[in-house]
C-alpha cells in the first residue's frame, strides 16, 4: 500500500494532513502515533477511504482507493473504528455475519463460506460461547473483540484499527493488542493501527509512523526512531529510553 | 431477568404476532357489525356473497370502505415511522412531527385550490409535498452528519410551516372547506371505495418495498462510518428508503388525513415486543398499526353514537398512556 502525496482538510482552508508520501509494507504491524491533533486518525480515515484526499492518492494493489467500488474495497480492507453502535438486541453471531456484506447482494441469503468465515471470526476472536449473547450483556473488552470479529469476517488481508483500546481496562488492552499480533502472525494479516501508549506501540509494532502536524515526523522500527529527542521534538515531553532484559525496549516520562 | 428475555425472544416474536393478527380480525369483523345499522355475522357474510340484503349493501358501501382505509393508513403510517426513524437514525422521527404529513396535506390542498378539477391526482400532489418536506428537513439538519436533535427541532419548525400554510389557505379559500376538509381531518367518514383503491394500491407497493430494504435499515443502525467500511452504499440505501417511507406517509396522509403519533408510538411499541431486527419489526408494525386504527376508528364510531370522535383522538388517547407504560417497562429506548 502505497501513500503519494496525500493531503486532506475537512474545510479546505485548514490542511489537516500535508504532503504524505510513504508505503505501508504487506503482512507487517504499522502503528501510527503523534499527540493529539497531528492527524492520525485522519491518516487512518484517508487510508481506509473513509476521507478523500484533496491532493495525491493511496494507492493498494496497483490501483487508487477512491476508484475501487466500496464492497471490492471492503473485501480488501477492514476497518474497526473507535466508535460504533448497534442495537442492543443484536446477538454476537448476528453482528459478526454483517462483515459478510461485501459478499452479498440485498436479497442474497447466507452459504457456507459465509458461515465457515462467522465462525472462523468468532474462533479467532474467542467468542465461540457467546455467540447467541445479544451485545448489550458483554463487557466493553468483549464488544470491542466483536467489532474486530466483524471485521475479520471481511477476510481482508488488511485490518485497519483506531484507537482499539481506548476506553478498556488495561487487562482488556493487552487482551486486545496480542489478540492483533496473533491475527498479523499467524494469519498474516497486514494491522495498521492508531495508538496512544508509546510503549504499547514500542512493544506490538514492527514498524512506528510518528506524527506531528499532519506530516511524517519519523517513520521505521520502533528501536530505531524511538529516542529522548524524539519524543521531546514530537511530543514537547521529556522521557528516558530504557531497555529491560524482560521488557526490551520502554520509556518513562518524566516531565515537560 | 436478562436471560429469560433472551431465552423467550423467538417465542416472544411469534406470541405478539399471533395475537396482533387474531385482534385485528376481531376487531375487524366487530366493527363491520356494529355501529347504526347492526348485522349479525351470518347476515353479514351471506348478505355480501349473495347481495340481497339491504342493511348489507349500505354497510358495503359506506362502513366497509372505511374499515379498509383505516386498516391501510395505519399500516402505512406505521412503516413510514419505522423507516424515517432508521433513515435518520432517531427514534422520535415521525412523519406527523418532522413535518411529511404536514407538507404532503399541504400540497394536496394547495393543488385542490388551484386546480379543483384534479382530485384524481391528489395523491400524487401529497408525495411530491411530503417529499418537499423530508428534502427540507433532511437538507437544513444535515452539517457533517445527522444531529438527532437539531433534526427533530427542524422537523418541528418545517411541520409548523406547512400546517400554518394550509390553515393559511383555508382562511383565504371559502369555497374550498369542503374538499379541503378531506386531507385535514382525520375523520374517516364519507369514504368510497374509490379512496379505498388508492391506499390500497399504494399503500401495498410501499410496504412491499419495505420488505426489500429491511437489511438496509439493520445496516444504517450501525455507525456511519462502520457501514460505509462494510461496502454498504450509505447515501443511497438512505434516499431509497425515504422515499419508501414518503410514499407511505404522503397517500395515508391524502387519503386519511393527518394522524400524528401513530409513527412514533407503534414503532416503539413493535421495538419492546418483536426487538429491533427490521425483517420482523416492519411486518409487526405494519399490522399493529391497522389494529390500532382501526380500533380507534371503531371506538371513536361507537362510543358516543349518533356522534363520532376522530380516531386520530382516540389514538392519543390509548396510545399515549400506552407507550409510557412500555418504556417504563424497558430501560431501553430505540435499542441503545
Amino acid at each position: 500500500m502505497d501513500i503519494n502525496g496525500v493531503t486532506f482538510s475537512y474545510d479546505n482552508k485548514l490542511n489537516t494532513l500535508h504532503g504524505i508520501d510513504g508505503s505501508i509494507e504487506t503482512g507487517k504491524v504499522t502503528t501510527i502515533i503523534g499527540p493529539n491533533g497531528c492527524g492520525k486518525s485522519t491518516l487512518l480515515g484517508v487510508l481506509s477511504n473513509h476521507y478523500r484526499p484533496q491532493n495525491g492518492q493511496v494507492v493498494l494493489d496497483g490501483k487508487a482507493l477512491t476508484d475501487f467500488k466500496p464492497k471490492e474495497l471492503a473485501k480488501r480492507l477492514a476497518v474497526v473504528h473507535q466508535q460504533n453502535n448497534a442495537p442492543s438486541d443484536m446477538t454476537v453471531e448476528k453482528l459478526t455475519a454483517y462483515g459478510r456484506i461485501p459478499y452479498k447482494s440485498l436479497f442474497s441469503s447466507s452459504t457456507k463460506e459465509d458461515e465457515e468465515a462467522v465462525e472462523w471470526a468468532l474462533a479467532s476472536t474467542n467468542l465461540l460461547d457467546k455467540r447467541k449473547m445479544p451485545i448489550d450483556q458483554l463487557s466493553g473488552g468483549q464488544m470491542q473483540r466483536v467489532w474486530i470479529a466483524m471485521a475479520l469476517t471481511q477476510q481482508t488481508p488488511y485490518l485497519f484499527l483506531d484507537e482499539p483500546t481506548t476506553y478498556l481496562d488495561i487487562y482488556y488492552q493487552y487482551e486486545l493488542l496480542e489478540l492483533v499480533r496473533s491475527l498479523n502472525k499467524e494469519h498474516g494479516i497486514s494491522i495498521v493501527m492508531v495508538l496512544h501508549d508509546i510503549n504499547q506501540a514500542i512493544r506490538y509494532s514492527d514498524t512506528i509512523i510518528a506524527m506531528k502536524d499532519g506530516q511524517i515526523a519519523a517513520k521505521g522500527a520502533p528501536a530505531d526512531i524511538i529516542t529522548a529527542d524524539a519524543i521531546k521534538e514530537i511530543y514537547g515531553v521529556d522521557v528516558v529510553v530504557k531497555h529491560d532484559l524482560q521488557a526490551g525496549m520502554y520509556i518513562v516520562p518524566i516531565g515537560i | 431477568m436478562k436471560a429469560g428475555r433472551n431465552m423467550s425472544w423467538f417465542t416472544r416474536r411469534r406470541v405478539s404476532f399471533i395475537v396482533v393478527i387474531a385482534l385485528l380480525i376481531v376487531v375487524f369483523v366487530q366493527s363491520a357489525l356494529t355501529g347504526s345499522i347492526q348485522v349479525t355475522p351470518y347476515e353479514l357474510f351471506h348478505g355480501l356473497l349473495t347481495g340481497t340484503n339491504d342493511d348489507v349493501a349500505i354497510i358495503k358501501d359506506l362502513r366497509l370502505p372505511r374499515l379498509l382505509i383505516a386498516v391501510f393508513a395505519g399500516a402505512a403510517l406505521s412503516v413510514a415511522g419505522v423507516l424515517l426513524q432508521a433513515v435518520m437514525r432517531n427514534p422520535l422521527a415521525d412523519p406527523g412531527i418532522i413535518g411529511v404529513s404536514a407538507g404532503a396535506s399541504f400540497m394536496s390542498i394547495l393543488m385542490i385550490a388551484l386546480f379543483p378539477t384534479m382530485f384524481f391526482f391528489v395523491p400524487m400532489f401529497a408525495f411530491l409535498g411530503g417529499a418537499l418536506a423530508f428534502l427540507l428537513v433532511y437538507s437544513l439538519s444535515w452539517k457533517s452528519g445527522l444531529d438527532p436533535l437539531r433534526m427533530i427541532l427542524i422537523g418541528i419548525a418545517v411541520n409548523a410551516l406547512f400546517t400554518g400554510l394550509s390553515q393559511a389557505i383555508g382562511f383565504s379559500g371559502g369555497g374550498l372547506t369542503q374538499s379541503m376538509s378531506q386531507v385535514t381531518t382525520s375523520t374517516l367518514t364519507l369514504k368510497k371505495w374509490s379512496d379505498v383503491d388508492v391506499i390500497a394500491l399504494y399503500g401495498s407497493i410501499g410496504i412491499l418495498l419495505s420488505f426489500f430494504v429491511y437489511k438496509w435499515c439493520n445496516y444504517l443502525a450501525l455507525e456511519d462510518k462502520t457501514a460505509k467500511s462494510l461496502g454498504v452504499n450509505v447515501n443511497l440505501a438512505r434516499f431509497v428508503i425515504a422515499l419508501i417511507a414518503v410514499l407511505l406517509a404522503s397517500v395515508a396522509t391524502a387519503v386519511a388525513g393527518m394522524f400524528a403519533f401513530v409513527g412514533l408510538l407503534v414503532p416503539h411499541i413493535g421495538r419492546t415486543l418483536v426487538g429491533n431486527d427490521h425483517k420482523v419489526l416492519i411486518p409487526f408494525s405494519a399490522l399493529a398499526g391497522a389494529l390500532l386504527i382501526l380500533l380507534a376508528d371503531t371506538l371513536g364510531r361507537v362510543l358516543i353514537a349518533p356522534n363520532e370522535i376522530p380516531a386520530s383522538i382516540i389514538v392519543a388517547v390509548i396510545g399515549g398512556p400506552f407507550l409510557i407504560f412500555l418504556l417504563r417497562k424497558s430501560d431501553r429506548i430505540y435499542g441503545y
